[in-house]
């Protein structure tokens, strides 16, 4: 086992992870970001849209131009990016076991900012096992990413932003949409998004869900179903279309393994995903120099991922003296006014409510360990 | 006084649930006081390996012969599935002459106690196993090695004796014991006292902790085995498989030169559940009550299963555990009531053999507390060999 000797080591080379490496590096500590893909950047190079929000974040700026200036900002600032290497294990003694084209690892940082990501959430129905039925996110790597169309014909489940956005993209790519489907009375993402997938006349089934998917041994095609106010479904509405791929956007959740086997306390957050490890405004979480950031700490979207991994990376090299608490102060200062910012307005105060409770629980937790000691 | 049960057993674990079990068969009223939830200890952290061949030669092995002869039909008297592969076999390859001459000492001594363990060929091994590597130099074979799903088979026991009147309060710690004179009345609790005119202790890796409170000696230490988990795969092998050094290490660690080998114990033990997962240990560490697993310890565990089944390189272990295993100086378990203290009993200290060895220590036990004389001796296992002043 070769051993590795860093002050931050940071888990996942996506929108969090690598501005967590930004600002570590840039404050000059010595920083090493590891991913198991093959290329870095996480989510950020199948965004081929055009980002949202203030000036600050890049509004009107696509996805992966944003993905390609960060990887460049990471390069010049010297941290050190492991693709293909696998974390499998964070033991109590914050003693990382790594595997990377064969070679088994053990990394041992002063600091961690867990940056894993999420992943999507998974819907059973029968059929629901054929070749054929996806999440929306893979769809979308393969088609901006890999360049390959998933199917010809295809039904997305859920009209959230990531079900109408990866609609958009498929069609974009050259495959038929027939159709959105959406459990909920109404549209979930952003009108503007919604907008486009009407404007090309692909119809968005609200207050219906799928039924099964049918087809020997891939799909072949699909049944809807209308459902009442108590979500059960309506007999005598059903709707077939004959499609060959069906994809699923009904949301993602936090990937928390590392998060739990460092040992740290969670909150329970429906709408952030399920559990979410409690952190502080530092982004710590209950294990001291274990930090997190980015969609492991709740579902956000990236340019909050993006904050966060900054926070936490000024966080780390404060707490390392590589940068002073007035200078770590006044970054910190800039980075929660943007993080305000981004979680404010109709779709921003939902999670800017999740964000409040788990920094309150975290503060009763700190209290409560106080007291404790002093029993 | 008012007796809340006839017999107390401490301990929740796959001990304690058999003897509970077969007790209640008997028609004593049992109740089990367990610190944290039935399967927390050993019983959920082990691997199900039900054979003769990893058995030390002499009364241990006497004892799984009668035991694994249990298995059988235990599934439908429990009333519950527990897994049991009937028959699976168990082999041990060797690498080397020198593994193979150690092994074929101990096989001599094993087959006194008439069971069907032999040395074969490499090319026999790999008749039985074909994804088996073609370097070793042979193995150790038994047709009646079998496995188990140590959960489902503690549980099993637990409901089995439930059924039968049997009480479990999880969540209860004993803090200390009640005694007049020497004699045993019960336990204290942090839920309160309890009292029986018996009492078990059945806290496996814990029982020295236990059998102090009660003031006696018990040279029972935890000695930790870490375990991996793979993804589930097709069918890749029947077997229950041990490496020679798992039976070098057991019973000959005089032999071994490694150092590292020696402190981890590493060996190869490895079997295929029913969901088609691997279950692969092991180590057997003399650290204390640590139960974490260590990234040395994972990357030897690995080694060993590559070594020995060169396709599991592509496969994805998905999660590492370890247990601890109650380790007695001898190799043997510690059965049998206490003379020094009336109505005070032990059962534990089966370090690695608890799983196999559990219905007839059950059995046996609870004949021992009901009629006062079991009906195939545990002097071998007494407790008192231990306390002779």
């Amino acid at each position: 086992m070769k051993k590795i000797v860093t002050d931050v080591a940071i888990i996942g080379a996506g929108s969090a992870g690598l501005s967590a490496a930004y600002q570590a590096a840039t404050a000059g500590a010595d920083v090493l970001v590891i991913d198991e893909n093959s290329r870095p950047g996480g989510q950020l190079f199948k965004q081929i849209h055009k980002f949202f929000g203030s000036k600050a974040h890049q509004a009107g700026t696509r996805g992966y131009v944003i993905g390609e200036q960060l990887l460049e900002k990471v390069e010049k600032s010297g941290a050190t990016v492991m693709l293909d290497s696998l974390v499998y294990g964070l033991l109590p003694d914050k003693s990382m076991g790594v595997i990377s084209n064969g070679v088994n690892y053990s990394v041992k940082a002063k600091k961690i900012i867990i940056a894993s990501g999420a992943k999507e959430n998974y819907m059973a129905f029968p059929g629901s096992t054929l070749p054929g039925v996806m999440g929306a996110g893979a769809a979308q790597t393969m088609v901006n990413v890999n360049r390959v169309l998933p199917g010809e014909r295809i039904l997305m489940v859920g009209s959230g932003n990531v079900g109408l956005i990866v609609s958009y993209q498929l069609m974009q790519a050259g495959a038929e949409v027939v159709g959105i489907v959406e459990g909920a009375p109404k549209i979930g993402g952003y009108g503007v998004h919604a907008g486009k997938i009407r404007r090309a006349g692909v119809p968005i089934y609200v207050g219906h869900t799928i039924k099964r998917v049918y087809g020997r041994e891939e799909v072949e095609g699909v049944e809807i179903a209308a459902l009442d106010e108590k979500w059960n479904m309506i007999p005598g509405t059903e709707k077939q279309f004959d499609v060959d791929t069906v994809c699923l956007a009904v949301g993602l959740n936090p990937m928390t393994e590392l998060v739990w086997m460092a040992g740290c306390k969670f909150d329970f957050i429906p709408s952030f995903g399920g559990h979410v490890p409690l952190h502080d405004e530092n982004m710590e979480t209950t294990v001291p120099g274990v930090y997190v950031a980015g969609d492991v700490t709740g579902v956000e979207e990236a340019s909050s991922a993006m904050e966060e991994g900054n926070m936490a990376g000024v966080a780390a090299a404060e707490a390392l003296g590589y940068i002073s608490h007035e200078e770590a102060a006044e970054k910190k200062a800039e980075i929660r006014a943007r993080l305000d910012t981004l979680r404010s307005g109709f779709f921003g105060a939902g999670r800017k409510a999740n964000k409040e409770k788990q920094l309150a629980d975290m503060q009763a937790y700190k209290d409560g360990m106080e007291k404790g000691a002093a029993c | 006084m008012n007796k809340d049960a006839d017999v107390i057993i401490v301990g929740g674990g796959i001990i304690g649930c058999s003897v509970s079990y077969y007790l209640s068969k008997l028609g004593k009223q049992v109740l089990v006081l367990e610190r944290e939830d039935l399967t927390r200890g050993s019983a959920g952290a082990t691997d199900g390996v039900v054979g003769y061949h990893t058995k030390k030669p002499g009364k241990q092995l006497d004892l799984a012969v009668q035991s694994i002869a249990m298995f059988e039909h235990l599934s439908e008297e429990l009333g519950m599935d527990i897994e049991y592969g009937l028959k699976c076999g168990g082999m041990q390859p060797v690498e080397d002459k020198m593994q193979w001459d150690i092994l074929s000492g101990i096989v001599e001594e094993q087959k006194k106690s008439g069971v069907d363990i032999e040395m074969i060929s490499a090319e026999e091994a790999r008749k039985i196993e074909p994804m088996l590597s073609k370097d070793i130099y042979g193995a150790l074979y038994s047709p009646t090695g079998g496995k188990v799903n140590p959960i489902r088979l503690t549980l099993a026991f637990s409901r089995a004796a439930k059924k039968l009147g049997a009480r479990f309060l999880t969540e209860t710690e004993v803090t200390g014991m009640i005694k007049e004179g020497n004699k045993i009345l019960g336990v204290k609790t942090d839920k309160g006292e309890f009292y029986a005119d018996a009492v078990v202790n059945a806290c496996g890796s814990w029982a020295a902790a236990t059998a102090k409170m009660a003031g006696i000696d018990m040279p029972i230490k935890p000695r930790k085995g870490q375990l991996i988990v793979t993804e589930p795969i097709g069918p890749f092998m029947d077997c229950t498989l041990q490496c020679a050094r798992y039976n070098v290490i057991k019973f000959r660690p005089e032999t071994i030169k490694d150092e590292n080998v020696l402190r981890l114990g590493s060996s190869l033990s490895i079997e295929q559940t029913e969901n088609g997962g691997l279950i692969i240990g092991g180590t057997r560490e003399l650290v204390g009550y640590d139960r974490e697993n260590s990234l040395e310890a994972i990357e030897a565990i690995l080694k060993r299963a590559v070594r020995f089944f060169p396709a599991l390189k592509d496969v994805c272990f998905i999660r590492a555990f370890a247990g601890l295993r109650p380790y007695t100086p001898d190799g043997l378990a510690i059965i049998g009531r206490v003379d020094c203290l009336e109505g005070f009993y032990m059962a534990a200290g089966h370090e690695g053999d608890g799983i196999a060895l559990s219905p007839v220590t059950g059995k046996l036990l609870a004949e021992q507390i009901v009629y006062g004389k079991e009906s195939y001796s545990l002097e071998p296992f007494s407790p008192n060999r231990f306390l002779k002043a």
